[in-house]
């Protein structure tokens, strides 16, 4: 088991070398070192040997592979540096304000999404083949349909303007954040409610179909029973992939909400960033991003194999 | 003459398309599934729905010049375009609305008008050639490259498998949309350059796929024969495996299409969508975000935009399903 | 009856849990943003588009972090709060108004000391100023503001490092200024610090007196008393910058109205009233009519009025107008999107709002929007007669009312030459033969530049005009689209070619754009300020992004800049216009006016073109703030229960299902008993 994990591990250290290779090359295609400097050195006329200055200063008049060397480096030892925008604070410094809007919404709207999910996925699995299922499914199908931006206008308009119960956009300071978290939290749910619940449908049906069912059926096993013990249990292997492979998705997701509501968080950050063309900066955020996802697959790849004991065979 | 080209470049699109759904209606599976599909009235009114979209997607690519000094203008241009209004209009108003004093309004509007006092029944029929050049273009894009990697990874597997898998990994661990907008400040904002990006995000979900059932298939008894019989790997790739898989390709393209026209909206939104002059929801979602807070409501426009994109995507997720249903002989039962 | 499995129970536990939760959070639910209570105080609730840039009062310059920053740090001036036609400087940290006099110095020019004239400032400040308290002094208590502070702000003007926005302006001008930037510059590439301590010819403080300094100008600089109205001169103390450094940016330390008190990035920014404020009053007279507008009820009064201000990021206007109307901002703009709510008709408060209470003001800016030519355009730009008719001719074809009308609601002045309103040098009188609308003029002017209907003969191709932009607000996209229909009118293509910010930036700095529009907001009230927009030398990099190069202009810029407003400088302004008027290198568009709206319990509003500090004038009336927010949000419950009520109806068939199912399942136990 522990060879598994290390083995796992392992696995994931040429994957984040591809990732910053990738990057490193998309970003330094994407916008030349010359152009940063003239920008970031103020309005004013620059002359080439400003410029020149400039492009040492933040190492850019190296070598590529050895630019590339010490990028690296600076990504895995998480240094990252200062922004390229003149006057910012470190990339670190920003990370460590920003992290919390962001996983706190994140992780909010994972849990709720997670719960409400499978309990209505339960409910239409429960009432298979009655006009229960037949309209939760085609709900869950127009829900799916609808763009993004539509439930955040409609829901920013129907609770926060409407009916005023929360507030429109903005964080609370300090301890106040919590009132400002429900509505993004109840759109980012409602928004991927339909394909969850439908997904979620299709797992528990596999499941109702196996034979054990139908032996425990045959046992005289309540309805209900079969469900939430038999059911629910092995379904909630291929729940949990499914959903902590939507990690990443549901972070980025989040930028959409942080833009509307206004939330001082990660997905702002970046935002912002590659407006400027900040690569310091976006260089970090791709960084970062992807090592959560990379941990969340490695989480996902364990418990795998901690349940299903021939996983680890492979 | 580019002109041309640009008219016989849809023309052959559709002639394809029409042929190989002609041709594919003899092979015998093909022949059960459009029963099946044929006995679905939600699938057929998808399909309907989705034929007519198409057809404005191709009426809207077929055009010309009056003279050489003007723009060419396509058939939807010419029976759906309005001389422009002054300002925002309601639907089927008669006077302006939304600036100090209304004025008269020099024709009819079905879905009212924008802000420049264009007809929003155009603009938004404006949006379907781009919705399916997004998803026609990248599944163009996407179906040979994950069908190439995933057979070659599934049936070679050894260094080759490993080969493609890290590459998908690679590509796969970093955030989607953060991908596409890094691909598109390289490549520079346009809709073929948007078609790239998303054909680049969006292969590796087909391939992953892919490889997953060739690697079912490569050990059944049918392979083995073939290759009993001295068939050579690309025999067995293309005549053998590759009819299989057909089925799971059609079925998340279809899927897939919607998720590619409701990216270009979001992305739209986020500033990396297609250029301000081109028709697309995206861009009408986005302009109508700031008129929702106007009194009286601006609503039409959001509301023809965001209901053309709905209906479309609507369609082709039912289509998808009900495909599913009919092509797919393990999910009968169910 | 059957044993239920843990897991339902847990489930059925949940689902209470969470119906409970619901229904006890539901009552508690309020959409008011901030801490409960504060409203009911002595707050003022204002929103900023974005975090400021930087709060270093050196290095800001944009509108969005000078609001803050003016309050945070204030100058040796500052604009009279209510006197407007001319703008009134009156001292802030100044105690007196400074002296002039003749001076003399000594320049060295071929190898021999000659003497040369110079002017001399003299200023002298307040005694008993106070830095706010912050750890960088000795004890953590903030020292006393002396003259030196204020040539130390000079000093950080050199800093190659800040890049202080105005130092073409200022080098040149001050005595030794020049030598000193080139001796911070040298410094800087040799990768050492700052040196503050080496002396600066223009730069003197009294040996005797410490409140007071003086600035040698080399060249007349009359411009100087405004620039001392500005934050880039407000006094800032050593140990602050030394210990900061470039952290300055989110750390102010000054001896303003406010300081800085809790820095929520991208969230929010409080401010609160200083302990060590400059004793500054309300103004005691105003212009006519102020009184009876309410604006001297406050007369003499120390400012700020307010305790506090709250600043909130909002990117979206949308959101800001939303909270306006929930009465959780104090102020918003009229907008084209939201003036229809606001007014009846034109300059009239709807119903609506009048039964809320909101007041309506009407704030005139100084500055201008302009649509401008790239001058070294090988199709438009060009000094030729015939190039000079085709910018003509496309001049006459916009019709600037067009725009004021849709875009700014009918305010806004059209604009006839660069110089606003309020400024000295304006002319009412004045109008551009080019800016009166007249297609039929627009299309013969065409023919006669060669494109007869907009189409070049030679070609037989349509004449297209690239408007390079950066526009993505749907507000910008107005202004092309109806740029686009002025345009078709005389048969002219424009094509739009969309940048980011910084690469349109970049293309304007070089040159490689053909057309585009920008607006300019002055810095301070003198023609200089927008004359200078199309003076030769400040091309390329420089604010002359027309690119427009006119010698005789240029002559005539450089007398302009240097005189006092007298008759002379407005008959020489006068030849300036003549010039460009023909050249045509912009189509002035318009000089913009706003409409704002105040909530009933905010005071003491009128708009200042130029000032930034007006925050410390305002009155808050508190209590009915919050009595009026409590009133206007009361949630409504109704939908909710009746959800609720629809999905208990809607499940009652489902219970049918589950009682079917256990009555089949009882008849299948009976038939296999049986």
């Amino acid at each position: 088991m522990l060879w598994y994990i290390v083995r796992r591990l392992l696995y994931a250290v040429p994957i984040l070398v591809g990732v910053s290779l990738l990057t490193f090359l998309i970003f330094y295609i994407a916008v030349s070192p010359q152009q940063l400097a003239r920008r970031n050195l103020s309005a004013k006329n620059p002359t080439p040997q400003q410029i020149h200055e400039w492009l040492a200063e933040h190492g850019y008049d190296r070598p590529m592979p050895v630019q590339f060397a010490h990028h690296l480096e600076e990504l895995f030892l998480l240094r990252f540096g200062k922004s390229d925008t003149q006057g910012a604070e470190p990339i670190w410094e920003s990370i460590r304000q920003r992290w919390k809007p962001s996983f706190m919404l994140t992780s909010m709207i994972f849990v709720a999404e997670l719960i409400t999910a499978i309990c209505f996925a339960l409910v239409v699995a429960y009432f298979r083949g009655t006009y229960v299922d037949y309209w939760g499914t085609l709900l869950c199908v127009l829900l799916m349909s609808i763009v993004y931006m539509v439930y955040i206008i409609a829901g920013q308009y129907l609770f926060g303007k409407i009916l005023k119960y929360f507030p429109l956009a903005g964080w609370g300071r300090g301890l106040e954040a919590w009132k400002f978290v429900l509505l993004p939290m109840l759109v980012g749910v409602i928004v991927s409610l339909g394909s969850s619940v439908r997904l979620y449908r299709t797992f528990m049906l596999d499941e109702i179909n196996q034979d054990y069912v139908r032996t425990a059926r045959a046992k005289g096993v309540s309805e209900r029973a079969i469900l939430f013990v038999h059911v629910l249990k092995n379904a909630a292997i291929p729940i949990l992939t499914t959903s902590v492979q939507l990690i990443p998705a549901l972070f980025l997701g989040n930028l959409l909400l942080e833009q509307f509501f206004d939330i001082p968080g990660l997905g702002n950050f970046l935002v912002d960033a590659i407006e400027s063309q900040d690569f310091a900066v976006v260089r970090a955020m791709v960084f970062l991003g992807t090592l959560v996802t990379i941990v969340g697959y490695i989480l996902t790849d364990i418990s795998y194999a901690l349940v299903d004991p021939r996983v680890r065979l492979e | 003459m580019g002109s041309i080209l640009n008219n016989i470049i849809p023309v052959l699109i559709v002639a394809i398309v029409v042929m190989v759904i002609a041709r594919s209606r003899r092979a015998p599976l093909w022949a059960e599934a459009y029963r099946r599909l044929g006995r679905n009235p939600l699938a057929l009114l998808a399909l309907a729905v989705i034929l007519l979209y198409g057809a404005v997607a191709f009426l809207d690519s077929i055009g010309w010049q009056n003279s050489r000094a003007s723009a060419r203008s396509t058939i939807i241009d010419r029976i759906f375009e309005r001389p422009p209004e002054r300002t925002y209009s309601v639907p089927m108003a008669t006077m302006t609305t939304g600036e100090p004093t209304p004025h008269k309004l020099i024709g009819w509007h079905l879905l009212g008008t924008d802000g420049v006092g264009d007809d929003v029944l155009y603009r938004t029929l404006k949006g379907c050639r781009t919705a399916f050049i997004i998803g026609g273009f990248t599944s163009l894009l996407v179906v040979p490259i994950a069908l190439f990697f995933g057979l070659v990874a599934g049936y070679f597997g050894k260094w080759v498998d490993d080969g493609v898998q890290y590459t998908y990994t690679t590509l796969g661990s970093i955030p989607d949309i953060l991908l596409i907008i890094a691909l598109v400040l390289v490549l520079g904002k346009g809709l073929v350059n948007l078609c790239i990006a998303l054909g680049i995000t969006s292969w590796i979900g087909l391939c992953r796929l892919i490889r997953g059932e060739t690697l079912k298939h490569r050990d059944r008894e049918y392979v083995r024969a073939a290759r009993a019989l001295g068939a050579g790997s690309g025999r067995i790739l293309l005549r053998h495996i590759l009819p299989n898989l057909i089925p799971v390709v059609i079925i998340t393209t279809t899927l897939g299409f919607s998720g590619l026209v409701l990216s270009e909206a979001i992305l739209s939104y986020l500033g990396i969508g297609v250029p301000p002059d081109m028709g697309s929801w995206g861009n009408m979602i986005d302009a109508a975000r700031l008129e929702l807070a106007r009194d009286p409501i601006i609503w039409w426009n959001l509301v023809s935009a965001s209901g053309a994109l709905f209906v479309l995507v609507l369609a082709f997720n039912l289509l998808g399903d009900a495909l599913r249903d009919a092509i797919d002989p393990r999910l009968r039962s169910s | 009856m059957n044993r239920r499995p843990l897991s339902f129970r847990m489930t059925l536990l949940l689902l209470a849990v969470l119906l409970a939760a619901g229904t006890f959070a539901l009552p508690g639910c309020s959409d008011n943003p901030y801490p409960p209570g504060e409203s009911a105080g002595n707050v003022l609730y204002t929103s900023l588009l974005d975090d400021p840039k930087t709060l270093d009062p050196t290095i800001a310059y944009s509108a969005e972090d000078d609001v803050v920053i003016c309050l945070l740090y204030s100058s040796y001036f500052h604009y009279n709060f209510l006197k407007r036609d001319p703008f009134v400087l009156e001292p802030d940290l100044g105690a007196t108004m400074p002296r002039q006099e003749t001076t003399f110095y000594a320049v060295q020019e071929k190898g021999r000391s000659v003497r040369k004239p110079g002017e001399k400032w003299i200023f002298s400040i307040n005694h008993g100023l106070h830095f706010q308290n912050d750890p960088c002094f000795p004890g953590g208590k903030g020292r006393e503001v002396t003259a030196a502070d204020f040539l130390f702000a000079f000093r950080r003007m050199a800093d190659p490092t800040a890049g202080f926005p105005l130092l073409d302006s200022v080098e040149d001008k001050i005595l030794g200024m020049q030598e000193y930037v080139d001796y911070c510059a040298q410094r800087h590439k040799q990768r050492l610090g700052m040196d503050y301590d080496k002396p600066i010819a223009g730069l003197q403080l009294d040996p005797k007196d410490p409140y007071t300094f003086s600035i040698v100008l080399q060249k007349p600089y009359p411009q100087l008393r405004y620039i001392m109205a500005m934050h880039f001169t407000a006094p800032q103390a050593r140990e602050a910058v030394l210990r900061y450094g470039s952290d300055l940016a989110r750390h102010p330390v000054g001896c303003g109205p406010f300081q800085l008190s809790e820095y929520h990035h991208k969230q929010s920014l409080v401010l609160t009233a200083s302990p060590y404020r400059p004793p500054l009053t309300y103004p005691t007279e105003g212009m006519p009519g102020d009184a009876a507008a309410g604006l001297l009820q406050d007369a003499g009064k120390p400012v700020p009025l307010v305790n506090k201000i709250v600043f909130t990021v909002i990117r979206e206007p949308v959101t800001a107008w939303n909270l306006f109307l929930q009465g959780y901002l104090d102020a918003a703009a009229v907008s084209q999107t939201n003036y229809q709510q606001v007014m009846s008709h034109p300059g009239e408060l709807s119903p609506e709002m009048k039964r809320k209470g909101i007041k309506l003001y009407r704030s005139v800016a100084a500055d201008l929007f302009y649509f401008f030519f790239n001058m070294e355009d090988p199709t438009f730009g060009g000094y030729t007669p015939q190039k000079r008719k085709l910018r003509q001719a496309i001049s006459l074809a916009v019709d600037s009312q067009a725009y004021i009308d849709l875009l700014y609601l009918g305010l806004g002045k059209q604009a006839q030459f660069a110089i606003p309103p309020s400024i000295f040098g304006y002319d009412p009188t004045y109008r551009n033969p080019y800016r009166q609308y007249n297609v039929a003029r627009a299309r013969q002017l065409l023919a006669e530049a060669g494109y007869p209907g907009g189409i070049d003969p030679k070609t037989g191709n349509r004449l297209t005009l690239y408007f390079d932009n950066y526009f993505t607000t749907a507000n910008f996209r107005q202004i092309f689209g109806l740029f686009k229909k002025q345009m078709d009118a005389i048969g002219v293509r424009v094509v739009s070619r969309t940048y980011r910010y910084n690469v349109y930036q970049d293309k304007i700095n070089n040159g490689e754009i053909q057309f585009s529009y920008y607006g300019w907001s002055c810095d301070y009230p003198d023609p200089e300020n927008f004359l200078f927009l199309l003076y030769g030398p400040n091309k390329g990099p420089g604010p002359n992004y027309a690119r427009y190069a006119n010698p005789e202009y240029d002559r005539l810029f450089v007398q302009v800049r240097s005189m006092e407003d007298t008759p002379a400088r407005a008959a020489l302004i006068r030849r300036m216009r003549a010039i460009v008027q023909e050249d045509c290198p912009w189509i002035c568009e318009q000089h913009s006016q706003v409409y704002a709206i105040t909530h009933a319990w905010l005071f003491n509003i009128k708009s200042h073109p130029i000032a930034l500090d007006t925050a410390i004038y305002r009155r808050v009336d508190g209590p009915q703030r919050a009595r009026l927010q409590a009133a206007w949000n009361r949630p409504n419950y109704a939908p909710a229960v009746g959800l609720a009520l629809f999905l208990i109806v809607g499940s009652l068939p489902a219970l049918s299902v589950i009682h079917h199912r256990r009555n089949r399942r009882v008849r299948r136990k009976e038939e296999v008993a049986g």
